[in-house]
């Protein structure tokens, strides 16, 4: 009976606590604020033009390597192409009203619908200081340990599609760690869970270095080694290659 | 040799166990239930309560007394899934059969099993098979020393071992070390039969790597005949040459009248190269092969056609040893009516199975996902019905006949004369 009454105590204290706890959560958009303000503040973001970065990728349980090279400039042009052993080349890239994609494994393709407006949400130079334009609302959902530290979880509601996004914030310094999301592709779509550390300073602005994305099962790991802001980007790197301007002239 | 395999039997019927083979027997048990609850495409896989089966079963296996009784369990156990590709093979199949022994050496020949013997379908060019004068037809009486007769009859009477297994392993009896040499002995259809030393050479095509999986050889295989493109690959791997050498065999047949993919013996490899290669002869958007059904999510494969695609006829030859991508390729179009299937009932074996050792040494295989074809049929178990079924005889592979490609270039010249 006493260990009854015990547990009764505890669970209730428990609630007690946990209704506190919420009671003290910061508004999202203070999260996302000081996210922008411990990575640099939005002055050193705003000096930032366009960016060059490299890396690897690697699927360590399936063996697979490879490189990864993304140009991208303000405001929304990308172009990302990867070097996969035994996949070979995949390219992809944003800009002009049009996603797309091209890979010896399915050839070239446009993007469209949902897969589209979340490239171009994903892809958004200088993204963190755009979250007000790119999501239509923002929620703190609680507090959830990673990797031992707490913190925030923040749900987005994205301004164009319709899977909301979560990311996870350090309470302690204010980085994000985490981020969930629904991968919308032309397959169908996937849970992907993306968690990102190592953060370097390039040009004013903390930068993570190191992303692990798992979805469907598998998990791969994209290291930056190089991240280089306002460099000279020859001007015909974001046009689409002549497949995917072969699929846009014969979708005209 | 039938003694042989009546005291392979013997020894599983009435051996008793020891301490140590039960405990073995318990650990598989615990690593095929644990497979299935961590790895099955399905929470509670076949709908089962899976901690309630675990219960039910684990302590049949504490009173198995004899390896069938344990493998009993198991395979009971698997069968309340209600799926096919999960099933227990026998350690003494292994051992047998030699199914983990050859190496990579070839002498250059591919063999079917028809009518219950291990008939030369195949034999690669310039090989030393070809050399040494071996012709489609013949059948293989014995392959370094071992007759083959009794071995295609075990296996083939194991309920657990398909047609794709049975010729793999046959196919492992003929291979080796590169640089041994094949003793065997052929029967020629009417010739007395012909003793021949084969060197054992580095497989056809080229040596490619695909992460941890080891190197592969691939080859890939283009002409015409008459007015019509036969294109022929081993393997969906090697992603980048044979999309490509695929994409240039397409484009090469805009003038001719039909394209055949055979893809006889062809045993899978990576799925998305279906999709891609369908890109090349579907000019609909929005198409889809089928829809692959995982734990956490669900991949449709789509088809993303290609800024050239052709349109004319397509004819797919498959056999009892195209499994996989080959099925999905097969299947997929044969659903969307974009091509025609010829030959013989495909493996059965779409899904991505995987087949471990258990501690007892008995073999375990499972299935991580679940395909459903276009039209809604499970390629599984059930494989790709062909449009037009052929049998391949040894008489008119002796005669030099194929007969499975002759039908297909019939329906592609009954399609022209159609038009």
């Amino acid at each position: 009976m006493e260990m009854t009454r015990r547990s009764a105590l505890i669970g209730l204290l428990g609630c007690l606590a946990a209704r506190a706890a919420d009671d003290a959560l910061p508004k999202a958009e203070t999260i996302l604020d000081r996210y922008v303000e411990v990575t640099g503040g939005r002055t050193a973001y705003q000096k930032r033009k366009s960016e060059v970065a490299s890396g690897t990728l690697e699927f360590a349980a399936q063996g697979l390597r490879g490189t990864l090279t993304r140009y991208s400039a303000e405001p929304d042009k990308t172009y990302s192409a990867m070097e996969l052993d035994g996949v070979g080349r995949i390219e992809s890239g944003t800009g002009g009203g049009v996603a797309w994609e091209k890979s010896a494994l399915l050839g070239p393709r446009l993007k469209s619908g949902e897969e589209k407006s979340q490239a171009f949400r994903l892809d958004a130079f200088n993204a963190p200081i755009l979250w007000r334009k790119l999501y239509t609302k923002a929620e703190t959902a609680g507090v959830e340990p990673i990797g031992g530290e707490a913190c925030y979880k923040v749900v987005l509601t994205p301004a164009e599609g319709t899977h909301a996004t979560t990311m996870y914030f350090q309470k302690t310094s204010g980085l994000l760690v985490k981020t969930t999301l629904v991968a919308v592709n032309q397959m169908g779509e996937i849970p992907v869970e993306s968690s990102v550390s190592d953060y370097k300073g390039f040009e004013g602005v903390l930068i993570p270095t190191k992303l692990t994305e798992r979805a469907g099962g598998q998990e791969f790991t994209i290291t930056l080694q190089s991240i280089r802001s306002n460099v000279e980007i020859p001007a015909d790197r974001f046009e689409p290659p002549a497949e995917i301007q072969a699929l846009l002239n014969k979708a005209k | 040799m039938r003694w042989l395999a009546g005291v392979c039997f013997g020894l599983s019927l009435y051996g008793q166990l020891t301490p140590e083979q039960k405990q073995l027997n318990t650990a598989s048990f615990e690593k095929v239930w644990t497979t299935i609850r961590d790895k099955h495409w399905e929470k509670n896989p076949g709908g089962l309560d899976w901690q309630a089966v675990h219960e039910e079963f684990r302590p049949r296996i504490d009173r198995a007394e004899t390896m069938d009784q344990a493998r009993g369990v198991m395979r009971d156990m698997l069968g309340r899934l209600g799926q096919t590709h999960f099933s227990i093979f026998p350690a003494a199949v292994y051992q047998y059969a030699g199914l983990e022994s050859g190496g990579e050496g070839s002498a250059g020949l591919d063999v079917r099993v028809i009518d219950a013997q291990a008939v030369v379908t195949r034999v690669d060019p310039g090989s030393p098979a070809e050399r040494a004068g071996v012709q489609p037809g013949w059948r293989v009486v014995s392959a370094g020393g071992k007759d083959l007769a009794p071995v295609i009859e075990k296996l083939s009477a194991d309920p657990a071992i398909h047609e794709l297994q049975l010729e793999r392993a046959v196919m492992a009896l003929l291979s080796g070390p590169v640089g041994g040499v094949l003793h065997a002995i052929f029967d020629r259809g009417g010739d007395r039969d012909l003793a021949l030393a084969l060197d054992l050479a580095p497989p056809r095509g080229q040596s490619a790597r695909f992460g941890n999986l080891p190197p592969m050889h691939v080859w890939f295989e283009s002409r015409r005949i008459g007015e019509v493109r036969y294109i022929a690959f081993n393997m969906f791997l090697d992603l980048v040459r044979v999309m490509a050498s695929f994409g240039d065999a397409v484009s090469g047949c805009k003038p001719c009248d039909g394209l055949i993919v055979d893809l006889r013996g062809n045993p899978g490899g990576i799925g998305g190269m279906a999709m891609g290669m369908a890109g090349w002869l579907v000019d609909k958007a929005d198409q889809r092969l089928g829809t692959m059904y995982l734990r956490d999510a669900t991949l449709n494969f789509v088809i993303n056609p290609r800024p050239e695609v052709f349109t004319g006829p397509v004819a797919i030859l498959v056999d009892g040893s195209s499994a996989s991508t080959s099925e999905i390729f097969a299947g997929g179009l044969q659903d969307l009516r974009r091509a025609r299937v010829f030959g013989a009932r495909t493996a059965a074996a779409a899904l991505p199975s995987i087949i471990e050792r258990l501690p007892n040494g008995d073999g375990f295989q499972y299935a991580a996902a679940d395909y459903v074809s276009e039209s809604g049929r499970r390629l599984e178990g059930a494989g790709v019905t062909p449009d037009v079924e052929v049998k391949l005889t040894r008489q008119a592979l002796l005669a030099g006949h194929d007969p499975v490609l002759d039908a297909a270039l019939e329906w592609i010249r009954s399609q022209k004369k159609w038009k």
